[in-house]
């Protein structure tokens, strides 16, 4: 039966009605369930391991620990890209074994997985196992784990340091600071986070003896990339995984790889020979998803008589946890560098990074991994520098801004920008945000005893280059009226099967709602890039448009033939096919065509898009109440050049999105550890979430520029949210508070800080 | 084991279950609704939400054994058969769900504010949201889709 | 969870002899509370004794001047009530802020006040309106009922059956939520007992729900050096025991200006 009504995206209809596939929800027959044992201690040796009380369990079918593993081909948690250090050194590198061998380095690292007839047979049979630790030393602290005081935790890595970076001229930043007239310097904290997609993380794994086939059901970003990464980590072949294009319940770059889960329950259904499903519970989550963020970062700027900024440097320590996973090394390098100049034309940059071991969860992507974190702490340098020199802070932007006609501007330290056009959309953003009466509302609210602020941020976004060598994707016109679209990556909540049908209806006029899109397709052996660094839609989607291009040129002769006229006098215009005055669409063209006619259209389309430069201008204006140090977001206000908008409303949405996890880490969000390393904030009882009201009204506007790195012309638009919301919420307290003698604060912006904050400068300024 | 009824979108059910059962894995596991959700183990989130006896309520804080005899509506049955809810039509139109997870249990809440408040204030929405949290859209459209459902049902009853 | 037995209570005699029983067993109310501390194997217990289905449980009813609410009643249940709203301003806004909408569709008076965890909302107004606490033994006031932190004047074996509230003149409650749990981080009762009599009971900010004997003299006023002494504010990673304090001071000028 039709439904009454038209889902605004092809994803909805399942997902509102309760009928969506996610990694839980499957069941097999005679599925085993599997429990992980993970350690209590940050940093201990493991002195004694006897399970044989848990294996005797009744109910218990396999217990595994490193050995057993390791007997099976299992590898090492993947860790996806090294770098080479400041002086052409090799990086150390501390890989995660998939279940411990000898020592744990964090609390919740697994130690040993069992397998029973229901989780609660396996979770109770857990806690039989007899293991002995010998608690050492944790170092927790990012900034003291170098100290030849702290604990090392690995031997390969004195002072726990696994690479020291750098990227850019030093000496020419020095002499820049040697005859600037002014500097200033500011050191921001991006305090480590957890990402918390709703869908805690999951596997279920079942083999195929016969076709030697392991299908795995998990919440991943892209086919391809989990199976490789699990592949590694398993020892498994590629070719004998397949990954399910199952729902998955956001990810925001935490689910690129495999986790000790991943390459368990694969090695476990090949032994055990039957289905295995691990569900992971929200405390274990906490404590065994990548974190995110973690960086101190160091920043000082120069700038000549007139406000002209002349360097910037950077000093950034990054925490990796205690392995290197995944993505890790890449936060810490090349997000912190490509962008570290912001949208400033800037003749001279320096970056140096630290990058170090800790007793806590190893530490990986989250939305934007690194880059909202660069572009809060240049922001909240601008606004500094301004302050501290008298210098006007919109002013002293715009007089630095790279000029139009210096594009595409290759960077102080080799990145080159296309386009960025941050004089239109600040201008943009002032005129909406009414930023030039804001003074009469900050009077107005001080009449009731509330601290106004206003605060900007503009900034540059660096999207992924990808690592696969081209996107492609692969279109079929089916029998059942349908054309079907096969690509790599995997969407969790952007909504790709709807972009890319409105990219199909645009560039061929085949109507959206017949459109397919299908991650991942067994035995398919395309190329292509997941999801992250918000590539999917200029990555897929260029694909995709070059894919429309070659069917557009297969159609033609059916055109011809159907309207009766010569090729050379068939044109196609915005969606439709013209001659002499007569017309027809892709659809009806093609709906008459018989099948094996149909499957001469069939296309491949590739595209390499390399990154690309979102760039934005974000205001929020706040209130702040002295007597809670509550902040209340009053509005926010986003303009954005995401290059061409395929979707306005998915568009808003994932603006909306990422705004939101910037307010939570601007206002609430915070991991804490103490001192052993044992997890403070382990479940929503400790750690606080944004949720709903806490942004009330959002304004946002798109400025198109289009990009020629790719060919759809689109920017990207995944992490602008955070990279753009940081610095705008942070600038708009700290110009709430600059009037108390606050001219410093590290987030999460809390109401207890806030007002001691407030407090303790009373005395300093003699206020009431 | 104890052996349960319970009402389930208007559909009896005889359920054997054990005491320590959560009503959301009876649920999810033996009755195969998958629809209903767990994202947390601390009753914060409200994925798992579903109506009992009319109210909104956490799945995975009700023992199954306690909802002996109650009347239970899940996602899966909010529909009327083919003609879905106007929340769920909301939801859609105002682009109040991305990834999908907190997407049920977000709806039965609304179902349950609505019912006790057809005309909620802003205030109100966040209000009675307050259990339930979201990843992915940054909960502006959602507040826009309970509006949006409230005018629709409340049109319905005029 | 571990596992355990399940049964409904036919009785309150009967509940309270399963406690005799043995210590390893627990009443079930709300389970607002238990059944998350059960799925995090914090507890465990051999006899669940479900007491939601006793007669009478859920009443709610005004006497003359006394409101009876039994122990099952929701709080939910309490702040939709359009009676406890006319009998005590500040009882039905305080039910109306417990938690969120699922967790007051569920949880009951009398498992809050069993409980007494010291950020809960409900042992403020129990304290505030010093309320009798009606057990199937005997009667306590609320003055003699909340010792410490989780801890009361309840033997092992004893179950609430209800509270009875004498109506105040006037009365209001003001929270300030804990950001992650939704609880009070402080949450300040005030009432208006008779013509010269006020109480004004703290939660959240302490280990235990207290009265504030120095905002009691201020007699609904608010004065400027009116200051919360206490020796066991709380400090945590959330707040200082300063920020508390400070809260303590807001929500009782708060509650005053909206006493009803």
């Amino acid at each position: 039966m039709k439904a009454r009504f038209t889902p605004s995206r092809q994803e909805d209809l399942s997902l509102i009605t309760g009928k969506g596939h996610f990694t839980a929800d499957h069941n097999y027959p005679g599925m085993l369930h599997a429990y992980v044992i993970r350690s209590m201690h940050a940093h201990a040796h493991i002195k004694h391991l006897n399970l044989d009380a848990v294996r005797a369990y009744p109910g218990v079918r396999w217990v595994a620990c490193a050995e057993d593993l390791k007997a099976l081909g299992a590898g090492a948690i993947v860790n996806a890209m090294t770098a080479k250090g400041k002086d052409g050194e090799e990086q150390i590198l501390a890989l995660m074994p998939i279940l411990a061998e000898g020592t744990v380095r964090f609390v919740g690292q697994p130690v040993a997985m069992v397998f029973a007839t229901s989780a609660l047979c396996a979770q109770d049979a857990a806690e039989l196992a007899e293991i002995e630790y010998e608690a050492l030393e944790a170092s927790v602290d990012p900034e003291k784990t170098t100290l030849s005081s702290s604990t090392q935790l690995h031997a390969t890595a004195p002072r726990n340091v696994s690479l020291h970076f750098a990227s850019g001229d030093a000496e020419q930043v020095n002499a820049a600071f040697a005859k600037a007239t002014y500097a200033s310097q500011l050191r921001v904290l991006s305090q480590r986070l957890m990402g918390v997609p709703m869908e805690p993380r999951a596997v279920v794994a079942i083999h195929d003896a016969e076709a030697g086939i392991t299908t795995v059901h998990t919440p991943h970003q892209g086919i391809l990339g989990m199976r490789n990464f699990l592949a590694m980590a398993s020892g498994a072949a590629p070719e004998s995984l397949r990954i399910d294009a199952n729902d998955v319940g956001g990810s925001f770059g935490l689910r690129a790889g495999a986790y000790t889960e991943h390459a368990t329950l694969v090695l476990a259904a090949r032994h055990l020979g039957c289905a295995v499903s691990w569900v992971g519970s929200r405390s274990e989550i906490f404590l065994s998803d990548w974190h995110g963020r973690a960086l101190i970062l160091n920043g000082e700027i120069a700038l000549d008589a007139d406000g002209h900024i002349l360097a910037i440097r950077f000093k950034d320590r990054v925490d990796l946890g205690a392995y290197n996973c995944m993505m890790s090394t890449f936060i810490g390098t090349r997000n912190l560098s490509i962008t570290m100049g912001g949208v400033y034309q800037i003749p001279a940059l320096y970056m140096e990074s630290e990058v170090v071991y800790t007793n806590t969860t190893p530490v990986s992507a989250y939305r934007g991994a690194g880059r909202p974190d660069i572009a809060y702490a240049i922001e909240r340098l601008v606004d500094f520098a301004a302050h501290e020199h008298g210098f006007d802070p919109v002013v002293l932007r715009r007089k630095n801004f790279i000029s139009e006609s210096a594009f595409p501007y290759k960077t102080a330290n080799g990145s080159t920008i296309d386009t960025c056009l941050s004089e239109k959309l600040l201008d943009r953003a002032l005129e909406i945000s009414n930023y030039a009466t804001f003074e009469e509302r900050r009077a107005q609210s001080l009449s009731q005893g509330l601290y106004r602020g206003i605060g900007l941020s503009t900034f540059l976004e660096a999207s992924g280059a990808g690592t696969a060598p081209k996107d492609q994707a692969w279109g079929e016109f089916n029998a059942n009226g349908y054309l079907y679209v096969y690509g790599v990556t995997g969407p969790s909540g952007q909504g790709h099967s709807t972009s890319f049908a409105s990219i199909i209806e645009k560039a061929l006029g085949w109507p959206a709602d017949r459109v397919r899109y299908e991650a991942g397709k067994a035995n398919q052996k395309l190329l292509g890039n997941g999801t992250g660094g918000s590539r999917s839609l200029y990555g897929a989607g260029s694909a995709i448009l070059a894919m429309c291009h070659h069917m557009l040129e297969s159609i033609k002769p059916h055109a011809a033939k159907k309207m009766g006229v010569d090729m050379a006098q068939v044109r196609f215009e915005n969606g439709i096919w013209l001659a002499n005055g007569l017309s027809l669409s892709t659809n009806e063209i093609i709906d008459a065509l018989a099948n094996e006619e149909k499957t001469s259209l069939n296309a491949l389309g590739e595209a390499s898009s390399g990154a690309t430069y979102p760039n934005g201008c974000h205001i929020a204006e706040v209130e702040i109440n002295p007597s809670t140090g509550e902040t209340h977001l009053i509005h926010y206000y986003a303009v954005d050049d995401l290059g061409q908008v395929i979707s306005p409303q998915l568009v808003r949405g994932q603006v909306h999105g990422g705004v939101v996890q910037g307010w939570g880490q601007a206002f609430c969000e915070q991991v804490v550890y103490d001192s052993q390393g044992q997890l403070l904030t382990g479940s929503f009882m400790d750690y606080a979430m944004p949720r709903a009201g806490c942004v009330p009204h959002l304004t946002n506007e798109t400025y198109e520029v289009r990009t020629q790195i790719n060919l759809l012309g689109s920017k990207g638009v995944g992490e602008s949210g955070c990279t753009g919301s940081l610095p705008a919420l942070a600038n708009a307290v700290m110009n709430a508070l600059r009037p108390y003698g606050i001219d410093q604060m590290d987030m999460p912006f809390t109401g207890p800080k806030i007002w001691a904050a407030l407090q303790k400068n009373k005395g300093a300024m003699n206020l009431k | 084991m104890s052996q349960i009824s319970l009402n389930i979108n208007g559909n009896a059910h005889k359920v054997e279950v054990e005491a320590r059962a959560l009503l959301a894995d009876v649920l999810r596991d033996n009755l195969k609704l998958t629809g209903t959700h767990v994202g947390c183990d601390t009753s914060q989130c409200g994925c798992c939400t579903i109506l009992m006896n009319g109210d909104a309520v956490k799945s995975c804080t009700v023992l199954a054994v306690q909802a002996n005899g109650a009347q239970i509506t899940t996602i899966e049955g909010l529909a009327n058969g083919p003609v879905l809810h106007p929340i769920q039509v909301a939801f859609s139109n105002c682009h109040a769900l991305q990834c999908g997870f907190c997407t049920p249990g977000m709806i039965l809440a609304t179902a349950g504010l609505l019912a006790n408040n057809p005309e909620p204030t802003d205030a109100q929405i966040y209000e009675g949201l307050a259990g339930n949290l979201c990843r992915c859209t940054g909960y502006i459209n959602i507040v826009e889709s309970v509006k949006q459902a409230a005018k629709v049902m409340q049109e319905k009853q005029a | 969870m571990y596992s355990f037995n399940y049964q409904k209570a036919q009785s309150v005699e009967q509940a309270g002899a399963a406690l005799t029983r043995s210590d390893a067993s627990r009443i079930l109310s709300g389970g607002m509370t238990l059944i998350p501390s059960l799925k995090h194997r914090l507890i465990q217990v051999d006899e669940l004794i479900d007491i939601t289905g006793l007669p009478g449980w859920r009443d709610i009813r005004v006497e003359g001047h006394q409101l009876w609410v039994g122990a099952g009643a929701t709080h939910q249940s309490v702040s939709r009530h359009s009676e406890v709203r006319t009998f005590s301003n500040g009882l039905s806004e305080l039910a109306g802020m417990i938690g969120d909408p699922q967790v007051r569709a569920r949880g009951t008076i009398g498992g809050s006040v069993a409980n007494n965890d010291p950020a809960a909302d409900y042992p403020a107004a129990v304290l505030g309106l010093n309320a009798t606490i009606k057990t199937q033994k005997r009667e306590i006031v609320a003055d003699d009922f909340f010792l410490g932190m989780f801890s009361t004047a309840l033997a092992s074996d004893e179950i609430i059956e209800g509270l009875r509230f004498n109506k105040p003149l006037k009365s209001a409650y003001a929270k300030f939520r804990h950001a992650a749990t939704g609880y009070a981080m402080a949450g300040v009762f005030v009432a208006q007992i008779s013509k010269d009599q006020w109480r004004v009971a703290v939660t959240g900010a302490t280990d235990c729900v207290c009265r504030w004997q120095e905002a009691e003299a201020a007699a609904g006023t608010v004065p400027k050096d009116l200051r919360f002494a206490h020796n066991n504010v709380l400090n945590d990673i959330h707040a200082p025991a300063a920020y508390r304090t400070n809260l303590v001071h807001i929500l009782y000028a708060q509650a005053v200006s909206h006493l009803a």
